[in-house]
């Protein structure tokens, strides 16, 4: 007994043992820049999308998640897992086209093209529907199924969706009560008129340069109005896409086949290789990971949608039959370090932060450069026409004593807040800043009070850790929303940093008037100043995605939009 | 069950020698029979040399970090590797300056934050083993000599603090004890937490030991030297503390070395709630949660502070086990 106890301990401390740790690790391509804007060329917008290599049709594909989608209503989507499931079963008026290296193409989908600036003044849009488009059932999608899947989305009882189009054709954030759905069901909301079935038009009382690419979400999903069900669509959508829902046990099972109505000569992007696709819900991403790596029976033609959790990193790394079967690339969901420009007033001691950070030192203790790619610029790589530059540059790895010279003896004394689910970051935080001279107290907050906590203006921190993942890869999306003094209110603030500078404000107001391909220099150009004469956060990394697929699935790739992986390539290999 | 010296010496005689005429018979105390039931009995040597080591351990921690070199918040992230912050070399990171490798992550020290692991738990839990032993032995006491209705409202009072859920109170009292005494901006010192968590243990932790007491008393109160003691004219301070208290020692000794590996895992698993000590910190709980997440990728983190703490509540409880047969051998064998 005793030796037996002995060898399995041996054994324990061997197999830990026999092997090296060394420098060989994975890593994502730190450099892929989104690239491209929207396509001027009609013919970009046309069918059939070019085929994938090596795709053949046939097989069923499964993904595996933990917990069920949120919503399955294409008014109502607006979650990652949503925003990518979407695709196959509705189809929107304009769409990404994306090859999963970060060049991006806005293209129509149900449209012809991305849409006309009739005036060139962005306040009148017009969009002509494509002919051949057709609903699972056969019928036609016209410009009236969808204004009226448009008109939906101002239903107060269908919540969670994006509310961009709303509020710019209602110009209030209080759209629903302006424009009441549900006793105007065959009007539109206004602004919105179908002159003939080909066309709808936009007409807003602003300028909204941004449209093209706010009609990307699946707000602009077509309905006839004779299939809206109402709360219930959202277990049993009507699909537009190359694939419909037959079976749907939620929380457990959504089981979507092909729709033969689909015409693939009109979709630039959809293909409709897999008879099925099938998301089976429930086991942790620990279980989902570790299915995939088994790789036996129907998981071979599987992705496992949480990805590869950072415990499990080292050993799917260390493992070269699984690299060709992994994905790792890096997403537009960025970090910064926010600081409460409220209460830390003096700008040398936001550029010492700036200097102080330690990028390296704070990737590794949140997982490696397989969870997190270090970034030195406000907008994420994944923006278009992103600039690379470093307003205070120290080194990977930080550079105290030019912090320490900025400060000049001050010593400030600051406080952390820091979410009680990560209390290793804020150890980490205080470890690297006090070396630099700050007086670093670390605060923890409740992790499900930590959002709306920091987003008081007044909340008694001084630094907190932001995300923010934009809904498209444009500069609009990101820095206005950001850093634009001018909507701090009470509660609710997306600008953490509560910044507020005229100039700036006003740069923004030029910039977003602008048309949107000549915007996105120009975004660039301002990123660096905010960061040059404001200093109001840290930029710290972007999310690394991580995905484990099976042996026999192909095609899948990391959205460049949103940072998850994306099915309308996806295959299973015969 | 009582160690009284006139019941329990005599049914001690068939451990005893036998009798042989010529032969020096000594008189021994029942201390002294039990230090030489304790010597004879291997585990209990075994055991107690661990819990000499470790305590020592936890006494000489500032010696220990002069010597090996490194400090318990030193990171060592240069140590790491870049793609997923794991711990270059062997075996995570072992070698003769990190005898026990690193944190991944972190790149801390695992060596040096478990002897200061170490000290953080004991000291609770031995704090916490003392605060509810006084609390338990006063409370039971006056309970089972007194009778009547203190022994009704202790009863009542123990019910109710048996009653009510130890984690969902602790879950509970912690932030807002926090929230009650440190502003929005204000570190909480470990020092308060440590002291929160101590009061938490010591509320729940007294009533086994008031009920235990009780019990040993009642049986006691009734005996001959009791009376005896009362009749000539005892007050209540002599007959608690010169009449039952000696002989409950045992009992009293075997629920005490049994009750701090009780709170060092229960701290543990405080921590482990994060209602406990926060992360900065050294200790076991903080260690092994943050270690369970990496059990696949670097099987030594798990390891060095799970086999440390196994092996320190493991050597409490024999050496409990062992303290009790060699007080009491009636209670087993």
């Amino acid at each position: 007994m005793r030796t037996r106890v002995a060898a399995a301990l041996a054994l324990v401390l061997v197999a830990g043992a026999c092997s090296e740790t060394t420098e060989d690790g994975p890593s994502a391509d730190q450099q892929r820049t989104a690239t491209g804007v929207i396509a001027t060329d009609p013919k970009d917008s046309l069918g059939p999308a070019p085929e994938v290599p090596g795709a053949t049709k046939g097989g069923t594909f499964t993904v595996i998640r933990e917990v069920k989608i949120s919503h399955l209503d294409p008014q109502r989507v607006y979650s990652f897992a949503g925003l990518m499931n979407a695709p196959l079963y509705a189809r929107t008026l304009t769409t990404w086209k994306d090859d999963g290296k970060g060049n991006l193409t806005l293209v129509g989908d149900l449209a012809q093209t991305p849409g006309t600036n009739v005036n060139n003044d962005c306040k009148v849009w017009e969009f002509k529907v494509k002919d051949g488009v057709k609903f699972e059932d056969g019928r036609p999608i016209t410009a009236k199924e969808i204004a009226y899947g448009i008109a939906r989305s101002f239903d107060p009882d269908l919540t969670g969706g994006p509310t961009y189009v709303q509020e710019w054709l209602a110009d209030t954030a209080d759209y629903d009560t302006k424009w009441d759905f549900k006793a105007n069901k065959s009007a539109l909301p206004p602004g919105l008129t179908t002159p003939d079935d080909k066309t709808i038009r936009f007409e807003f009382a602003k300028a909204h340069c941004d449209l093209p690419f706010a009609l990307s979400l699946p707000t602009s999903a077509p309905l006839p109005p004779d299939k809206d069900t109402g709360v219930n669509l959202d277990n049993q959508p009507f699909s537009s896409g190359p694939y419909k829902i037959t079976k749907h046990t939620p929380g457990v099972e959504l089981v979507l086949e092909r729709n033969e109505h689909w015409d693939p000569a009109t979709d630039p992007v959809r293909h409709q290789y897999p008879d099925k696709f099938v998301w089976t819900f429930g086991p942790d991403p620990d279980a989902g990971a570790n299915r995939v790596i088994a790789d036996s029976g129907p998981d071979q033609s599987a992705l496992a949608f949480n990805g590869v959790p950072s415990a499990l990193v080292s050993q799917v790394a260390g493992n070269a039959a699984l690299k060709e079967r992994s994905i790792i690339s890096p997403t537009p969901s960025a970090w910064r370090l926010t600081i409460n420009t409220q209460r830390v007033t003096d700008l040398s001691v936001r550029q010492a932060l700036n200097y102080a950070i330690d990028r390296d030192g704070f990737v590794k203790s949140v997982g490696g450069e397989a969870v997190a790619s270090p970034i030195t610029t406000l907008m994420p790589p994944a923006t278009i026409g992103y600039q690379k530059y470093d307003a205070y540059p120290a080194g990977p790895t930080g550079n105290p004593e030019k912090a320490k010279e900025l400060l000049a003896g001050k010593t400030p004394e600051l406080v952390l807040g820091v979410g009680d689910d990560h209390p290793e970051y804020g150890t980490q935080l205080k470890g690297n800043l006090e070396r630099a001279g700050f007086k670093i107290t670390v605060k923890s907050i409740p992790a499900d009070a930590k959002l709306d906590e920091t987003k008081k203006k007044d909340n008694p921190w001084d630094l907190y850790l932001d995300q923010w993942a934009a809904d498209w890869p444009s500069g609009a999306a990101i820095l206005p929303v950001l850093f634009d003094g001018r909507s701090i209110k009470a509660e609710g603030n997306s600008n953490t940093s509560l910044i507020n500078n005229d100039a700036i404000n006003a740069e923004f107001d030029r910039v977003l008037a602008l048309d949107p391909a000549a915007q996105a220099p120009e975004w660039a150009k301002l990123d660096e100043r905010i960061m040059k004469e404001l200093a109001p956060a840290v930029p710290m990394f972007v999310d690394v995605a991580y995905y484990l697929h099976g042996s026999k699935a192909g095609g899948v790739f990391i959205s460049s939009v949103f940072g998850y992986p994306a099915f309308v390539n996806a295959f299973v290999k015969q | 069950m009582s160690l009284s010296s006139e019941i329990v010496g005599p049914e001690l005689a068939p451990d005893a020698p036998p009798p042989p005429t010529g032969v020096d018979v000594a008189g021994r105390s029942p201390g002294q029979l039990a230090r030489a039931r304790l010597r004879r009995d291997r585990v209990a040597l075994v055991s107690g040399g661990a819990l000499v080591f470790f305590l020592l351990v936890a006494i000489l921690a500032p010696l220990i970090e002069l010597v090996y070199g490194v400090g318990p918040y030193d990171q060592f992230q240069e140590k790491l590797r870049r793609s997923d912050g794991m711990p270059l070399g062997y075996a995570g990171g072992i070698s003769g300056e990190h005898w026990f490798g690193l944190e991944p992550g972190s790149g801390r020290d695992i060596f040096i934050r478990l002897v200061y692991g170490i000290r953080t738990s004991l000291f609770i839990a031995i704090t916490a083993a003392l605060l509810t032993s006084l609390i338990g032995i006063t409370l039971g006491t006056l309970a089972g000599y007194l009778g009547g209705w203190v022994d009704s409202v202790i009863g009542w009072v123990t019910d109710f603090a048996l009653a009510l859920p130890f984690l969902i109170f602790a879950l509970a009292v912690m932030p807002t004890v926090e929230l009650r005494f440190y502003g929005p901006r204000d570190e909480v010192p470990t020092w308060f937490r440590v002291a929160v968590l101590i009061a938490i243990f010591a509320t729940f932790g007294w009533t086994s030991m008031a009920r235990l007491v009780r019990g040993q008393v009642i049986s006691l109160r009734e005996r001959e030297f009791v009376e005896a003691a009362r009749a000539s004219g005892a007050g209540l301070g002599h007959m608690l503390f010169r009449q039952l208290l000696p002989n409950l020692w045992a009992p009293i000794l075997v629920s005490f070395s049994l009750a701090v590996p009780a709170y060092v895992t229960g701290e543990a698993a405080l921590s482990f709630l994060n209602i406990g000590i926060r992360d900065p910190t050294p200790d076991f709980g903080v260690m092994i949660f943050r270690s369970i997440d990496w059990l696949q990728g670097d099987p030594a983190y798990v390891f060095f502070p799970g086999i440390t703490i196994f092996v320190l509540v493991l050597a409490f409880n024999l050496f409990g086990d062992a303290l009790r047969d060699a007080l009491d051998p009636k209670s087993s064998r």
